[in-house]
């Protein structure tokens, strides 16, 4: 039970840091592919990115006892941040499925 | 001197890195290892590859040992110089023994009074290992490569001399604080390039963006781990109680002591030692009764043989980020509680919690592995900005004839890559020595100082291209050794021990398939990053290639 609660932290958490990086214009083009592919809803995509690393932190609560915890969810969150950074430098496609959601409805009728 | 505070933090980000960086990577790379020392004992000594046993039976199999420990003959030759003769049999003070989920051996300690007029707490060491399983002991001489070489090489940097080391630690703990203020300070796009890693763009904007990335997405652990060093290691480098107010800090003790019921001094009485078995069954009971069942973490008998004694039994704190806690103190002669330890104070939580932090002994596998990925991003940080440094400079040192660049960069070679092949070098040597080799544990550590002296002479030598504003093929060079020593220290493990990788994973035994794997990576890794090298010394400077020039970048503000 503790590592499938500690395996969601980390997904959320990843999600989280993902969000909060296709919130930024230009990791936005870079995880859609190409700059003509609309503008990013940056304040709901920060909403998530909070929601999800907030159920991080709800994760590890889960898991361990609160100082050990926090700990976690810290460090889960400076590796996720960390891997985020990377898959947007070599394989930036990957985090598309994160910008489903966070499309501007500007640029959704534009489209 | 400077056109504004951040031209100013630019200075003090460079030059201080630059002067401590060297060390910083050190202490970082040690730390990383650290965090599996005991798993790195258990490769290095391979009697000792078996399952951790918890604390066993003291009134069976640990009291009889702890009566056969006698004083370390060293320790005892440092006190005949302090005090000339000593008498032939030195009072017992204490006993006390210490074990983890990580430890499969136990050692067991005992301290020995000193009489000496000019400082009544004098006293000396003695100390035997055990198998818990059956009481055998160990060999005391075979080095434990990971917590007793790479920790105190994190932690003091094998310098004894009055204490040098862990002073030249502490001031490398502050710098990094600096470092990491002054580098916040002088970053401009912090938030805006939280994610950035340009890893196709120009040389230098690349490794400038891993410099950053790996300092600010593990700020909070580069904040958190120089400051609770410098907590834990407070009381050597303010030594106050020792020193200005020790006669405070013994009134401080002793007042302590009588509010616990706990005698400070000895009787002079002799009193027999009832069973310690039955006081760690009602200390085990007393935690379950708080809600927090365990087991013993470590045990302490207080003025034995004497009818001041206590027994003193802290909760292991396996579950918890502090090391040990939740202590039920015993009369040694009566096996009555004397008194058990409330929930600690805020201060004290807080302490115990930074130190806990730090000392990781908690049984926490993820967390255990996000230490090391915050540990070597600490070293990539400091790599990188070393590198950088170079980068920076040597087409100007080029053009001058100046050789600072070209010294940095040996340095900076025998740092990152050098310390690598220093630690394959004693694992290695490890494996290879004859196992009834006199003082063996001197010739593993000669072997790392070796590799690492060798590793320098080599960056030096080979140094010359940085002269033409080229890459030194120095770093190539070692990437190729440390993917063959760690290919061989795998290789010899399986053929000394038997111990191969199909063995240990289908065996479940991961202090040693873990680190054959890590090695097997880090070969991986060094022939990957080899590879890049040539490919990249075949090129012309990218300086050259695109125009690139470093003075667009944001810490290129005021620093020569």
């Amino acid at each position: 039970m503790a590592d499938a609660l500690l395996a969601l932290a980390f997904l959320c958490s990843f999600s989280g840091m993902g969000w909060f990086a296709v919130a930024m214009k230009p990791h936005w083009v870079q995880a859609r592919g190409d700059s003509a592919n609309g503008e990013p809803n940056s304040g709901r995509l920060r909403l998530l990115g909070t929601i999800a690393l907030l159920a991080s932190l709800a994760a590890c609560l889960g898991a361990d006892h609160p100082s050990m915890a926090f700990l976690v969810w810290v460090m889960t969150l400076s590796a996720s941040a960390l891997g985020v950074a990377m898959t947007l430098s070599y394989a930036p496609r990957a985090l598309y499925w994160l910008t489903r959601v966070g499309r501007s409805r500007d640029t959704r009728r534009c489209a | 001197m400077f056109s504004s505070f951040r031209s100013a933090m630019t200075w003090v980000h460079t030059w201080f890195g630059l002067v401590l960086g060297f060390l910083l990577v050190v202490i970082f790379f040690f730390g990383s290892l650290s965090v599996f020392d005991r798993e790195i004992d258990r490769w290095a000594i391979p009697e000792t590859r078996f399952e951790h046993q918890p604390m066993p039976s003291f009134d069976a199999r640990l009291r009889p040992i702890f009566e056969s420990i006698q004083p370390d003959p060293n320790e005892l030759a440092q006190a005949r110089e302090r005090v000339g003769t000593l008498p032939e049999k030195l009072r017992l003070m204490n006993w006390s023994a210490y074990t983890t989920h990580r430890d499969p051996v136990l050692t067991l300690y005992a301290e020995y009074a000193v009489p000496n007029p000019s400082d009544p707490d004098d006293h000396v060491h003695g100390h035997v290992t055990i198998d818990p399983r059956s009481g055998k002991l160990l060999q005391n001489d075979r080095l434990a490569i990971g917590s007793a070489f790479f920790y105190p090489m994190h932690i003091s940097l094998h310098v004894q001399w009055h204490d040098l080391g862990y002073w030249l630690v502490g001031v490398a703990a502050l710098v990094m604080l600096v470092l990491l203020l002054s580098g916040v300070v002088i970053h401009k796009k912090l938030f805006r390039e939280f994610f950035t890693f340009r890893a196709h763009k120009h040389t230098q904007r690349s490794k400038l963006d891993l410099h950053n990335l790996t300092g600010v997405v593990a700020l909070p652990f580069h904040i958190m781990f120089p400051l609770t060093g410098l907590v834990i290691f407070a009381g050597i480098y303010f030594p106050v109680s020792q020193t200005l107010l020790k006669p405070l800090a013994e009134k401080h003790e002793q007042i302590e002591a009588q509010a616990r019921g706990l005698p400070h001094q000895p009787s002079g009485v002799a009193a027999p030692l009832s069973s310690v078995d039955a006081m760690v069954v009602e200390a085990k009971r007393r935690w379950a009764k708080r809600g927090m069942p365990g087991e013993v973490g470590f045990l302490q008998v207080t003025h034995v043989g004497d009818k001041s004694g206590y027994v003193s039994i802290f909760r292991a704190g396996s579950d918890r980020v502090t090391l040990v806690g939740q202590a039920v103190h015993f009369e040694a002669a009566t096996g009555r509680v004397i008194y058990e330890e409330p929930p600690p104070s805020a201060v004290s939580g807080i302490s115990e919690f930074l130190t806990g932090l730090h000392l990781q002994h908690f049984q926490h596998w993820l967390l255990r592995w996000l230490y090391v990925f915050g540990g070597f991003s600490g070293c990539i940080c400091i790599a990188t900005g070393l590198v950088f440094f170079v980068g920076k400079r040597k087409r100007r040192h080029a053009a001058e004839g100046v050789h600072g660049a070209r010294w940095v960069d040996a340095l900076a070679v025998a740092t990152v890559t050098g310390t690598v092949i220093a630690t394959l070098g004693i694992l290695v040597a490890n494996r290879l020595l004859p196992e009834g080799l006199d003082q063996r544990a001197t010739w593993e550590r000669g072997a790392f100082w070796a590799c690492w002296s060798m590793s320098l002479v080599h960056a030096v030598i080979r140094s010359a291209p940085v002269l033409q504003a080229r890459i030194s093929p120095a770093w190539r060079e070692q990437c190729h050794a440390i993917a063959g020593l760690a290919v061989i220290a795998v290789l010899l493990n399986w053929v000394t021990t038997g111990d191969h990788l199909g063995r240990t994973l289908a065996r479940g035994y991961y202090p040693v398939a873990g680190l054959d794997l890590a090695l097997l990576a880090t070969a991986a890794i060094a022939l990957a990053a080899a590879r890049h090298l040539r490919a990249r010394e075949a090129t012309p400077m990218p300086e050259e290639r695109d125009g690139f020039s470093v003075d667009t970048l944001a810490v290129d503000a005021a620093d020569g």
